[in-house]
């Protein structure tokens, strides 16, 4: 997979490293997209996790994708600033992609262009400021 | 003589937070054309205590008691899942009695979860009967928890290594008798529930999820095996002794509330062959792996993953090398599926909200987190 994903995305993929079942990217928000298009194509189809981490200078995206055929897990780290951040949502390739995004949106902050409902969703409405960012 | 057509409007219904069905506190604002819904919009959020941020401030040991709070119907689940995480960034391996007696923790915890389920679901579909007899049973349960761990819900017992203590006098016998009797109380909810006409008419055919539907949205567990898939990760990504003992993974193809509550009936009957198998082939030897007094993992992340009575119970840890995780978050099925919940009422009408609702078997503890 990871030769694979080399071949055809060589500019996008910053870092790459295999942990047991494990395979680790670390890619640019404009590359998300094409990357997640290709590994679901490539069987990576069942969205198991998206959350973040306050990374000091930057927030990390994280995204878990599984391949239920082989059991190998494709996690796809992509930076974004700490304020105003945004990255493409991936809701259009998996609809489950939706809520795990309002939770980062509603935690963290960052933006997700194009998703459909990006609206707080464990802290009320008129929460001020978004809580997992570290002072 | 002309007619004029008036313009109709949408009906918005309020269904929760207080609603007797949405088990916990949940609020659906529910968009009616007459009684077929049109549209959806869950309301979560009532029960969010900050659990994920609490954890970067508490060492890890001290995080362990709060993941009960999260699927408060399946502690042990959580329990591991964070155990598992913070074992693979220690590298620590579990000792074999330990890892029989936390299948043995965790497949009790599934018996009493599926028990809840098939009792508030059959409660909420008017068989109030049903409900007794659910509670009766996993009251025996609940009765082994407590002679072990002191704990009946939210008992802690999986821990970072193994579990908190060794079976006591008299556990063994007290399981395998309840392992003999619960299929016998199977076969009697089969003849009340199972085969009732009424059961039947508002749960066959009722709440399709088809499978390619349920992968996009991140479906599992018996949600998604209701549709013939057979991911199970106790099979997928098998942890603890679960290589060594002989099951099936119950999958029923229906795609319909009542395949899922079938999956989840024989997936009693399947923990029962675990329990049993556990129980009379368990090693000699520590429960619990010996470990430094003060945990510091090595900088990295980790994902525990556990098949929980919902589906896939994750969490990620990440450890910067300190005494206290710099970031820890919970993938809880209930949070996907309740975010499916909009797409698979499409269409339905009014009263079959509370047989789809019921048939995912949410949890808003670990939903709200």
């Amino acid at each position: 997979m990871l030769a694979d994903l080399q071949a055809h995305f060589p500019d996008a993929i910053e870092a790459a490293a295999e942990v047991g079942r494990e395979l680790r990217l670390r890619v640019s928000a404009a590359s998300l997209l094409d990357i997640a298009l290709f590994s679901k194509e490539k069987g990576f189809s069942y969205p198991a996790d998206i959350t973040a981490v306050d990374a000091g200078p930057a927030l990390h995206v994280i995204y878990r994708l599984v391949n239920l055929d082989t059991g190998q897990h494709l996690v796809i780290t992509v930076p974004a600033p700490r304020t105003g951040g945004r990255v493409p949502t991936l809701s259009r390739l998996f609809p489950g992609a939706e809520w795990p995004e309002r939770e980062v949106y509603d935690l963290f902050g960052l933006r997700f262009d194009g998703h459909p409902d990006l609206r707080r969703i464990l802290l009320t409405d008129d929460w001020q400021g978004h809580p997992l960012l570290k002072t | 003589m002309t007619q004029t057509l008036t313009p109709t409007e949408h009906v918005i219904l309020n269904m929760g937070p207080q609603h007797p069905s949405t088990h916990g506190v949940l609020r659906l604002e529910l968009e009616l054309e007459g009684e077929v819904i049109v549209g959806c919009r869950p309301i979560i959020g009532y029960l969010h205590r900050g659990i994920e941020k609490m954890a970067e401030a508490r060492t890890y040991p001290q995080i362990l008691p709060y993941t009960d709070r999260l699927d408060y119907l399946s502690a042990a689940s959580n329990n591991f899942a964070y155990a598992q995480a913070v074992e693979k960034l220690l590298g620590i391996e579990v000792p074999p009695r330990a890892q029989h007696l936390r299948v043995i923790l965790l497949e009790l915890n599934r018996i009493a979860s599926h028990l809840i389920f098939v009792s508030t679901f059959a409660n909420d579909l008017a068989a109030t009967t049903v409900f007794l007899y659910g509670i009766r049973e996993r009251e025996m349960i609940m009765d082994l928890f407590e002679m072990w761990a002191g704990a009946r819900l939210t008992q802690s017992w999986i821990r970072i290594g193994g579990v908190g203590q060794d079976i006591p006098e008299g556990f063994e016998d007290q399981a395998l008798q309840f392992c003999r009797l619960l299929p016998q109380r199977l076969d009697e909810y089969d003849r009340l529930l199972t085969g009732n006409r009424i059961f039947r008419a508002r749960t066959e055919g009722v709440g399709i999820l088809p499978p390619e539907l349920g992968l996009d949205y991140g479906a599992s567990g018996p949600t998604l095996r209701g549709s013939g898939v057979p991911f199970d990760i106790r099979r997928a990504e098998p942890y603890d002794a679960y290589p060594s003992l002989d099951f099936q993974i119950a999958t029923h193809p229906t795609c319909d509330c009542m395949g899922r509550y079938l999956v989840r009936v024989e997936e009693m009957r399947q923990s029962v062959r675990i329990l049993q198998q556990c129980l009379r082939q368990l090693p000699e030897g520590e429960v619990i792996a010996k470990l430094p007094r003060s945990l510091r993992p090595p900088a990295g992340e980790a994902y525990g993953r556990v098949e929980s009575p919902r589906g896939e119970f994750g969490c990620y840890v990440v450890s910067d090398g300190s005494p206290q995780p710099a970031r820890v978050h919970f993938r809880a099925p209930s949070f996907f599926h309740l975010g499916l919940l909009p797409r698979l009422l499409q269409g339905w009408k009014i009263g079959d909200v509370v047989a789809i609702l019921g048939s995912i078997d949410i949890v808003l503890g670990e939903v709200d987190r």
